[in-house]
């Protein structure tokens, strides 16, 4: 008995205590946000990232008080690199769960079946800042649906703009035979035979994803004797590659382009000096002190480096904070219209969502590979930030693209 | 094209050869010896880059003590494997062995991700074997001269084990007429947990030989065995020479199908075994009947 009163009175102490540390956010229920996003599979370790950095970026918001005085609540799950567990994730967030908004997918596969069967269809707003597939943004765009990273095209483009600028005259090409390694490798040659009709490609490979073994394509690359070779490989497929590409020569023989994000950069420590690398925006890539900010605490927190998936997470989860404020609610259609133009200051600079697309005019950055004694990986050096309206489609590409899709 | 470019591409399919070819022999001599398609192969391969990482990276162990190390984890994991479970679906139906052995697939996978998680690893080559061999124009990375050679000893190994050995002699004989070896008052069990002790042995072998080849992660099987299982079909199931056959010429097809035929190079090794299934279902050094090594 005695026991059993001490705990009444010291629980009654506990929520008293509570609701006077409290006063104004205990009273509203909690901004739901729903995470969808494959943290295992094959992109385990970028979706580890993002939401690392989104859990990071709630807890600050939830500390400094929260949006519109309520409090954020994640809820996370694994869309474990599928779709259809995407799809059932997702419905499950919107249905049982009841989330306000949706942040997600990683893979683009999973992140366009996501905004075409679930926040299409319940009127949830869902903003990627990972997928990047622009069919999510052109051919299949549903009004619902927000991207805060640079396009596969944007990459492509930003790579041959900054390639064209060097006297390499033939290119190889060698990319993933899948949707992203295609388009972004077409957008690669488009834009550098446009900037440079010297320019002619002597080749072009496409490895399957789950290549082992790039030995014959290195080797029959190097009998074409290209100038430079533009890549688009990333972590197993880019480590494999470079280690065998080492012995060979490779680096000496010809000039390469690569897709160079830190988390591919981690998993290649072979990775040579003087690459010209790109990627969506690295904690090193900005030197504001919100950058400094923000990589001080992930890598406090977390015991890493924030790699470009969680710099874009971070600033996802930012966007949907300051589109509920400038809407004064978290009613959908209020926010929409809210995100539609809305100029947000984040880590990597200011950008725009475009109304049209709703694709943010997120810049690429490239620069040359360089080691540097702080990192267990190489980093850029001499970075070109390629701001995103640069590289984007225009407005009246994006109309003649769906008019073609309608079409068809 | 050059000569030197030719036949740059010609060794380039060597070495692919070779991975295969190590990763193939164990899966096709298990399935001569115990008759049983294991699923749960690749995901030994895998455990055996693995183990190499955590030997030669993480503890710091020399390369050359690091794959030996690897292999034998690996082959006393294959040991506990058949003895607690493989040996109770030997002679049953396909289904029920499939099943097992690709329970096998998820249960590793997952214990991979728990001792591992999802990064990429990466084993750096040894120093001795990290450049190239040059003849003129032609250059040749050591590191797969010391793969071909490997599997060139596998291959010789596995013909001395079950030719000049007195267990190997025995295993043939139970292959060819399990009844007769146990009226003999052999050990039938204890000869087929030899086999395939040997045979997951060898694997660990080829994981841990392909470790510094690329990247090692999560998954990295999957990728492989479809390419081992053509290799082991092609060849005929059970027979090594005809699995280092199919190899070579597997690994050829691809080395030149990318250079002059990229768009179908990656369908080329399917298309050499349905062909190799319509003629000579029993595989190009198989026999007809099953039985013999």
């Amino acid at each position: 008995m005695i026991r059993s009163g001490w705990c009444t009175a010291l629980s009654i102490a506990a929520l008293l205590s509570m609701s006077t540390a409290m006063p104004v956010m205990a009273q509203q229920p909690p901004i739901k946000i729903g995470v969808a996003g494959d943290l295992s599979g094959a992109a385990a370790s970028i979706g580890q990232a993002w939401a690392d950095a989104l859990k990071l970026g709630a807890d600050e918001i939830n500390a400094s008080g929260g949006i519109l005085g309520r409090k954020v609540a994640l809820s996370i799950r694994d869309t474990e690199f599928k779709v259809d567990v995407g799809v059932r994730e997702a419905k499950d967030l919107v249905l049982r769960e009841k989330v306000n908004f949706l942040l997600g997918g990683i893979s683009s596969g999973v992140s366009l079946a996501t905004s075409t069967s679930v926040s299409k269809e319940y009127k949830i707003i869902q903003i990627s800042a990972v997928g990047n597939t622009h069919r999510q943004t052109v051919e299949l765009f549903q009004r619902y649906f927000f991207q805060v990273v640079p396009n596969t095209f944007m990459e492509g483009r930003a790579a041959a703009m900054v390639a064209a600028k060097q006297p390499w005259k033939t290119y190889y090409t060698i990319g993933y035979d899948y949707e992203f390694g295609r388009m972004q490798a077409g957008a690669f040659v488009d834009t550098i035979k446009k900037l440079r009709p010297d320019v002619k490609i002597v080749g072009q490979h496409w490895p399957p994803v789950g290549e082992t073994d790039y030995t014959p394509y290195i080797t029959s690359m190097l009998a074409a004797k290209p100038d430079a070779v533009y890549s688009n490989l990333f972590e197993a497929g880019l480590g494999g590659f470079v280690k065998q590409a080492l012995p060979y020569g490779f680096f000496q023989k010809t000039k390469f382009v690569s897709f160079a994000d830190v988390s591919s950069m981690m998993a290649v420590p072979e990775m040579p000096e003087g690459v010209l690398g790109y990627t969506r925006g690295e904690f090193y890539c900005e030197n504001t002190p919100e950058m400094k900010k923000f990589t001080e605490s992930f890598h406090q927190r977390y015991k890493y480096y924030p790699v470009s998936y969680a710099v874009m997470g971070y600033d996802s989860l930012y966007v949907l904070k300051r589109a509920i404020e400038k809407a004064g609610t978290i009613e959908t259609e209020a926010v929409v219209k809210a995100l539609e133009g809305l100029t947000y200051e984040g880590l990597r600079g200011k950008f725009t969502i475009r109304p049209l697309d709703h694709q943010a005019d997120v810049p690429e950055y490239v620069g040359w590979t360089v080691k540097d004694p702080k990192y267990p990986f190489v980093i850029l050096k001499d970075i070109v930030r390629v701001p995103g309206a640069q590289i984007m489609f225009t407005e009246d590409e994006v109309r003649q693209m769906r008019a073609a899709f309608t079409k068809k | 094209m050059t000569v030197a470019d030719v036949i740059g591409q010609f060794l380039s399919g060597l070495a692919r050869a070779g991975v295969l070819f190590l990763i193939a022999a164990g899966l096709s001599f298990i399935f001569g010896v115990v008759k049983i398609v294991n699923f749960a192969h690749g995901a030994l391969y895998m455990v055996g880059a693995f183990f190499t990482y955590s030997f030669a990276v993480t503890l710091g162990v020399p390369f050359w003590a690091s794959v030996p190390l690897a292999a034998v984890c690996v082959a006393v994991i294959g040991l506990a494997m058949e003895v607690l479970l493989f040996r109770r679906v030997y002679g049953r139906p396909v289904a029920d062995q499939l099943l097992l052995t690709f329970a096998m697939v998820l249960i590793i996978h997952d214990l991979v991700r728990l001792a591992y998680g999802s990064n990429l690893k990466s084993v750096p080559r040894p120093p001795l074997l990290a450049g190239a061999v040059f003849l003129g124009d032609i250059v040749f990375p050591s590191y797969y001269i010391f793969i071909i050679l490997t599997g060139l000893a596998v291959l010789l190994g596995f013909w001395a084990f079950l030719h000049k050995t007195r267990l190997g002699k025995t295993i043939r004989a139970a292959v060819g007429n399990r009844e007769m070896v146990a009226c003999l008052g052999k050990p039938l069990p204890w000869l087929f947990t030899a086999a395939f002790v040997a045979g997951v042995f060898v694997d660990g072998l080829a994981g841990a030989i392909g470790a510094p080849l690329g990247g090692i992660r999560l998954g990295m099987d999957f990728d492989i065995i479809i390419l081992a299982f053509a290799t082991v079909i092609v060849g005929g199931f059970g027979s090594l020479p005809g699995t280092a056959l199919a190899a070579f010429i597997i690994g050829e097809a691809y080395a030149f199908g990318i250079w002059f035929m990229p768009a179908i190079a990656l369908s080329l090794p399917f298309i050499i075994m349905a062909a190799v299934l319509i003629v000579r279902p029993w595989g190009l050094l198989g026999r007809s009947g099953g039985g013999e090594l």
